[in-house]
């Protein structure tokens, strides 16, 4: 049985308050490596929107039409890997074909996406609180946008204390870090907007 | 034999799916019984703790559970059992948590007055957060508590020690805990209706 | 990183502290760090990802030869899928209590970077039992990391360890280090003081984004 989440709740919670990244830790490699450069944040930014919408979709469809008939569930976790592998794969050559702007902006990022832990994330949440279909897909739609808007301000911050000097071993990693935990806070501060957490 | 050429590729490949398949099939089945008594003796378990019944190993669970009665009433399932000249009951209950369903099992007295106890049989609220909705400090709240009015009332500053119907929110985790209260609420309400003429 | 013919103990070194997955690599931190409020829960997860790491390493280093170029990345995901499976199988049936509180969090084992990194950087090119081992002490680097931040956490956050408690009842929790960013913020403290250690002692720093 689905849970009985007002939509706009579930929406407005996985962009801000329970941001996929800042509050559940998923796709923080990436996160980090990529969010040195601002433009490559933004491409990449927006294929996460992209392939997790689609990929949540996808493997809700997967999950209650073939996995639970059949009593498979216990073969998720490969099951998902492979769709999020097969959708990747299929943006990346329909991109291709499509638009050669778009691919420069958007395609080139997308292998990355398959060992983004954020996207099989959002697939076993939806899994283990039985969400409906609409609300998979609203999940992955906002839980992509937060992760977007995440690295964005991220990098913009980054390119800001790039030139900071500060002490030796907290150059580079330790001071990103310790900013993703205040954007953490920031964005927690949101809760006061809507009753969801 | 050209490692690189496309059936050997493919033949591979089908033989490692197959041969991990195979297994996880073994391992998934050798384990279905246990994961199916666990289950159930979980179950039997959040009976018992709602009933305020201690236990000491699942043995003393199965063996606990056969003293408590099954009955039916509105369509509901209710576990009863007589104890110190009182009936109490247990029920099932399910409802929307701030991530999805949360299970559990309240334990009341006869007139729905008061709570017996409170267990969770499962959650998906965030760890740390609203999961500790499932920690003793929270539930051991709901230990023969009066209720005011027939309802529980979850407040996040204030005296909850001693005050009828009054249960302190769990920090950082206002969703689940007027949850909690909302879904409590509603199923003392129903109690109260399947239970009215019992007494 | 591509490392070969290493003796045991420098992979050890290695792994635990100079090339430290974590706080020198910054590697894998996605799957592990929500569930750091707790030690109980860190410590078997963490466990998961140690028994992980080495037994897909040690298959992939056993049948790297068998394996075509163009499915090796895919195999390897099998492999470690197929791993993490078990893994959330046994939890289940042996230790339900632990298995719910983890949630969709074993599962993402496989996405963690470590394990794909070892394999691809180590056991490809690597005899079975030293990438066994590779994969043994990567997986403790990590370990100690993340349980380090788990202690700081549940001390503070609810006064106890391994959920018991040991500050006296008067002990105000530190809500902070309940929530999500105590987690940020620690791990930038013991990435700041694991490289600064590094710095006084000569090491040659990796730069690790």
């Amino acid at each position: 049985m689905a849970p009985d989440i007002p939509m706009f709740s579930l929406f407005f919670a996985s962009i801000f308050t329970s941001n996929i990244l800042l509050a559940n830790f998923l796709g923080m490699c990436s996160f980090i490596a990529i969010s040195k450069d601002i433009n490559s944040s933004n491409g990449l930014g927006m294929a996460v929107v992209v392939v997790l919408t689609f990929t949540a979709s996808i493997n809700w469809v997967v999950l209650n039409y073939v996995l639970i008939p059949l009593d498979l569930v216990y073969l998720r976790f490969i099951i998902f890997i492979i769709v999020i592998a097969s959708v990747v794969q299929m943006l990346e050559m329909i991109i291709d074909r499509v638009s050669q702007t778009l691919y420069l902006n958007l395609g080139i990022f997308l292998p990355l996406i398959t060992v983004n832990c954020a996207i099989l994330g959002v697939s076993l949440f939806m899994e283990i609180r039985q969400y409906s279909f609409l609300q998979s897909a609203v999940f992955g739609l906002g839980s992509g946008l937060g992760w977007w808007l995440a690295i964005m301000a991220l990098a913009a911050i980054r390119k800001k204390t790039e030139k900071s000097k500060v002490s030796a071993g907290l150059q580079g990693a330790g001071l990103t870090f310790i900013t993703i935990g205040f954007m953490a806070m920031a964005f927690i501060g949101f809760t006061g907007l809507l009753q969801v957490q | 034999m050209n490692k690189q050429s496309l059936p050997y590729t493919v033949v591979f490949s089908f033989i490692v799916c197959f041969a991990f398949v195979f297994l996880l099939s073994l391992t998934h089945q050798a384990t279905r019984e246990q994961v199916q008594l666990n289950q159930q003796l979980r179950l039997q378990r959040s009976v018992l703790s709602a009933l305020a019944i201690d236990y000491q190993d699942d043995q003393e669970v199965l063996q606990l559970f056969d003293d408590i009665e099954t009955v039916e009433r509105n369509g509901m399932t209710l576990y009863r059992i007589d104890r110190d000249d009182e009936v109490l009951y247990a029920r099932i209950f399910a409802g929307s948590g701030l991530w999805g369903t949360i299970n559990g099992v309240v334990g009341v007295n006869e007139d729905v007055s008061r709570t017996v106890a409170l267990e969770i049989i499962d959650h998906n609220e965030t760890p740390g957060l609203g999961g500790r909705v499932d920690e003793p400090e929270f539930k051991r709240q709901f230990r023969d508590k009066p209720l005011d009015d027939g309802k529980i009332d979850v407040i996040r500053e204030g005296d909850t020690e001693g005050v009828d119907g009054r249960i302190n929110a769990i920090t950082g985790a206002t969703g689940t805990s007027n949850a909690i209260e909302t879904i409590l609420n509603r199923e003392f309400e129903r109690l109260r209706d399947a239970l009215r003429g019992e007494a | 990183m591509s490392d070969s013919a290493k003796q045991p103990g420098q992979i050890l070194k290695q792994n635990m502290w100079t090339a430290n997955p974590i706080f020198m690599q910054i590697l894998g931190i996605c799957s592990a760090l929500a569930v750091t409020n707790l030690l109980s829960n860190t410590m078997i997860m963490t466990l998961g990802v140690v028994f992980v790491t080495g037994m897909s390493n040690l298959t992939v280093a056993i049948i790297k030869s068998l394996i075509p170029r163009k499915v090796r990345m895919v195999v390897q995901t099998l492999i470690i899928a197929f791993y993490v499976i078990i893994v959330d199988i046994v939890l289940r049936a042996y230790l339900p209590e632990i298995s719910r509180n983890l949630g969709p969090y074993v599962g993402l084992i496989i996405t963690n970077c470590i394990i794909m990194g070892r394999a691809e950087a180590f056991a490809q090119s690597n005899p079975p039992l030293l990438s066994l081992w590779d994969g043994i002490t990567s997986g403790m680097g990590y370990m100690g990391v993340l349980l380090s931040i788990a202690l700081v956490r549940e001390l503070l956050g609810f006064g106890a360890l391994f959920g018991f408690q040991v500050l006296p009842a008067g002990f105000e929790p530190w809500i902070i280090m309940v929530m999500p960013p105590s987690a940020f913020f620690l791990i930038g403290v013991i990435t700041w003081g694991g490289k600064y250690l590094m710095h006084r002692q000569g090491e040659p720093v990796l730069e690790g984004e």
